[in-house]
């Protein structure tokens, strides 16, 4: 049996590598040949947790520290687990008046999302591709 | 319409072009409406829809309507996914835009 397809990226945490980031999930999405509305979501909810830990996460931290890891795991029947972590501080969207669509978005694409901050933040998020698009 | 103005951006707005955005989208002179054209942006992020977010505002306060032209669904998707759908005016078709800034104005 073959293992599930993954896709695992890890670049500088500086604003132009969310694009980079976002294009890789792109292509390895569109090789498994998922429908383009789900590619669409997907693409729009990870790009938010990658734009929030660009942002965020390393505000105090040191240059040599700054990076940002996506990491994508399909499985059958449509499903797909991703996860955005960094090692930099988890920021609470409190703290940031006028801000905070981000998670907000993310919520409303995964079917599942939880975030753990300890030694960094990272945000798990699942994918259900059968259960996406019917709330709009 | 005489006094309208027109911002056009293209390709993919995300954190990486926040302070282009903020640069385009600033609420100075005199303007009867402004009309976002957005048809050839391709990817918006939140970054992105809190700029859209206080540039609408700050228009709106002054009586100055805005509507958003979008040409991908990923635009128009996330502003519903952000729970924005009453307060950014999202439209698909230039005519049906222009419309509604015609109502909108002063």
């Amino acid at each position: 049996m073959s293992e599930p397809p993954e896709l695992r990226i890890t670049r500088r945490a500086v604003p132009t590598s969310a694009a980079a980031m976002r294009h890789a999930l792109r292509a390895f999405l569109t090789a498994l040949e998922w429908e383009e509305d789900a590619i669409l979501d997907i693409v729009t909810a990870v790009g938010e947790a990658l734009a929030n830990a660009i942002e965020h996460a390393y505000e105090d931290a040191t240059e040599e520290a700054r990076e940002v890891t996506l990491y994508a795991r399909a499985a059958g029947d449509g499903l797909l687990s991703a996860e955005v972590r960094d090692c930099g501080r988890f920021i609470e969207r409190a703290r940031r008046p006028g801000r905070g669509f981000g998670l907000r978005i993310v919520r409303s694409i995964a079917s599942d999302v939880s975030l753990e901050t300890k030694d960094g933040t990272s945000v798990r998020m699942l994918f259900d591709t059968r259960k996406m698009h019917k709330a709009l | 319409m005489s006094d309208l103005r027109v911002i056009a951006l293209h390709g993919e707005l995300d954190i990486a072009r926040r302070d282009e955005a903020r640069f385009a989208l600033r609420a100075d002179g005199d303007v009867g409406a402004v009309l976002l054209d957005f048809a050839d942006v391709t990817y918006a992020d939140s970054t992105i829809l809190s700029t859209l977010l206080v540039f609408t505002r700050e228009m709106g306060i002054r009586g100055v309507p805005v509507a958003i032209l979008v040409g991908t669904p990923q635009l128009a998707r996330i502003v519903q996914y952000a729970g924005l759908s009453d307060i950014l005016p999202v439209f698909n078709e230039r005519s049906d835009a222009l419309t509604h800034l015609s109502e909108g104005r002063r």
